[in-house]
């Protein structure tokens, strides 16, 4: 093993060896098998169409559906929009895929702001505890030189994220495929875009409602590890990029009339504003404004983590 | 044994207006055990961060087996195993989880020689437990077991006999006389209490307020090693003190009714006899051997707070 992937590793082993790393798992894992099993009692999901009587199943919920309307007027909004889905497929002769793992996984893809938190909080850590410890000192006095060292804490961060995704992801599609069964190998279906619905592919919508964001998790956690890196202090840097990970919306909105309202960070951290139909937050912004402001901020809240890790002293506090 | 192990020349530190190391220069051989002795606060920490690479110098230049720290810091640093202030490991993580992790970060270090430095710090049994339950002294001989893992040319240890048990400050002094002498390991050790590290040292400097006030060989100690406090009590003490000073050229001061000075072992009989014939009444002769406590009690003193 090459010096530097040992160095990796054994910041893993830091970052897996504590409890409160599985705790944080096990949450994720009660939090998606609690979705699914009140997908499958609360919602009356159709599971799977037949081939040969998919017309009739869908008319018969239609008419379920309707009646449903009529006792409980509170659930008009959705089963009409359940309706009108069905519609679609019946005028335009599709046989729907029916719901299963791969939609299951689709609609998990909120859990990704759980894993923005997680990997906050791994990421305001893993300088800022080593000075909390005190270890900071034995770990840097090693013929490394601090900027491998920072790169290995930074990737690290990265892996971490990259396998709590995968687990919400393989977690998602065991549970999915257990309580719903799996819908096929590339499924289809209808989602409202532009006011209107299209007929999308469930996996090409996975890798962008998951891709968009992981944009945002990266700079947030990259933000986190800038904090931790610049103060040494990781309940500074987990409470700032949480915080502005809520309110950040709220910041643009706020300034939305100024003329620098589009440089904010979280103007451009959402990148499905420029996704077909959509309308960018602030008039006049391009996706590749967006992509050059978030190059900017990447790089320059990479360049203050390295300044601060590799030129300051390690002293007494 | 006259070769450069680590060379430190005009280091200096300020921090914001203070300066904290006004210039230090001094040189540890190969073989060579250096105590490093000084009140609190008076910088033996700041120049230890230096000396690995911690703090930047403000001036001056730290040379390790004629590598720089400053501009080969890595070369120089791989010659180097040490402890700073307190031995802070992982509390989460076992004492060999520990070692193991420090291990990756050097390259040819073996599970054997984990194995061995273990048993060089005596703690086998405590391998597998959490380093938060260990007790001070258990994590200090941790730290010099990870100080110990890539078999450094220079051992740095910033009070290591802070929290051991006088056993346990017997078996570091023994390993550390065994890693100078047979693996010619230059050792740095660093205290505020000569007694407990003079007994493993070769040569201590003295340091107060970010100076090197002293350095002393031990052994010419061990030399006149029939030096002696000598306490007695006579009178008239005005007339002892006198002929102490114009006999024997020995300053003695007077403490109650007593003269306290230092004499080897056979002059004392001697003086006795002056005494005597200069009517001088003896009514009582104690004497102590004199340590280095005594020698450079002066110089150490308190440390100003600056
Ligand atoms: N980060 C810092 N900023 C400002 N002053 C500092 C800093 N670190 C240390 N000092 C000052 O430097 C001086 C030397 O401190 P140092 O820790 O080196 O002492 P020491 O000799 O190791 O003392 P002790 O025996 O208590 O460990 C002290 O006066 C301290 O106040
Ligand atoms: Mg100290």
């Amino acid at each position: 093993m090459s010096n530097f992937l040992k160095l990796i590793s054994n910041e893993l082993k830091k970052i897996y060896v504590v409890k409160s790393t599985w705790i944080m798992y096990i949450v994720l894992a009660v939090i998606i098998v609690g979705t699914g099993i009140l997908n499958n009692t609360v919602g009356d999901i159709q599971n799977s169409y037949e081939s040969d009587s998919w017309r009739t199943q869908l008319e018969e919920e239609n008419a379920n559906l309707t009646q449903e309307m009529e006792d409980e007027t509170y659930l008009e909004t959705y089963n009409s929009m359940v309706i009108e889905q069905n519609n679609y497929y019946l005028e335009n002769d599709i046989q729907p895929s029916g719901y299963g793992a791969w939609h299951f996984i689709m609609e998990n893809k909120m859990l990704l702001s759980l894993v923005s938190l997680l990997t906050i909080i791994v990421a305001a850590g893993i300088i800022a505890n080593e000075f909390r410890w005190g270890t900071i000192k034995l770990l840097l006095i090693r013929p490394i030189s601090r900027t491998k060292i920072l790169i290995s804490k930074y990737v690290s961060v990265l892996l971490f994220a990259l396998f709590t995704l995968l687990f919400v992801l393989i977690f998602s599609g065991i549970t999915g495929a257990i309580l719903f069964g799996i819908e096929g190998m590339n499924p289809y279906t209808l989602l409202e875009k532009n006011g209107s619905l299209e007929y999308v592919s469930v996996i090409g919508e996975i890798i962008s409602g998951y891709g968009y964001q992981l944009i945002i998790l990266l700079m947030m956690a990259t933000f986190a590890f800038m904090i931790s890196s610049v103060f040494r202090n990781s309940a500074l840097a987990i409470g700032l990029a949480i915080f502005l990970m809520f309110v950040g919306n709220q910041i643009v909105f706020f300034f939305a009339e100024r003329s620098w309202a589009k440089y904010i960070l979280f103007a451009n951290t959402d990148l499905s504003q420029y996704a077909d139909g959509n309308t960018p937050f602030i008039e006049g912004m391009t996706l590749g404004f967006s992509i050059t402001m978030l190059l900017i901020y990447y790089i320059v809240f990479m360049l203050l983590a390295w300044i601060f890790f590799t030129k300051r002293d390690v002293a007494g506090n | 044994m006259s070769e450069a192990a680590m060379e430190l020349v005009d280091v200096r530190k300020t921090i914001g207006k203070k300066e904290i190391i006004k210039g230090l220069s001094f040189t540890i051989q190969k073989g060579e055990v250096f105590g490093f002795i000084g009140p609190n606060g008076a910088g033996k920490t700041t120049t230890i961060r230096m000396m690995v690479g911690l703090m930047k110098l403000t001036d001056g230049d730290v040379l390790i087996q004629g590598n720089s720290i400053k501009s080969n810091y890595k070369e120089a640093v791989r010659e180097v195993g040490a402890i700073v202030e307190n031995p802070e490991m992982y509390p989460f993580m076992t004492g060999e989880q520990n070692l193991a992790h420090y291990a990756r970060m050097i390259p040819g270090i073996t599970k054997d020689r984990i194995k061995e430095v273990v048993e060089i710090v005596g703690l086998e049994k405590a391998m597998k437990e959490k380093v938060g339950r260990y007790s001070l002294g258990m994590r200090q001989r941790l730290g010099i077991a990870q100080a110990l893992l890539h078999k450094p040319s220079i051992l740095i240890l910033d009070e290591p006999t802070n929290g051991l048990d006088p056993a346990g400050i017997r078996e570091i002094r023994r390993y550390i006389r065994k890693l100078a002498e047979e693996n010619n390991v230059a050792v740095i050790i660093s205290s505020h209490l000569l007694s407990e590290i003079e007994l493993m040292c070769d040569r201590i400097g003295i340091i107060k307020n970010g100076e090197l006030v002293a350095t002393q060989q031990v052994h010419e100690n061990v030399a006149t090693d029939n030096l002696m406090q000598v306490k007695i009590e006579v009178s008239p003490s005005e007339k002892a003190i006198e002929i102490l000073k114009t006999e024997f050229k020995i300053q003695a001061a007077l403490e109650g009714a007593n003269l306290l000075f230092q004499l080897e072992k056979e002059k004392i009989p001697e003086v006795i006899n002056v005494f005597v014939k200069h009517d001088i009444s003896v009514y009582q002769v104690s004497i102590t051997k004199a340590s280095l406590e005594d020698k450079f009690f002066d110089l150490i003193g308190e440390n100003t707070i600056e």
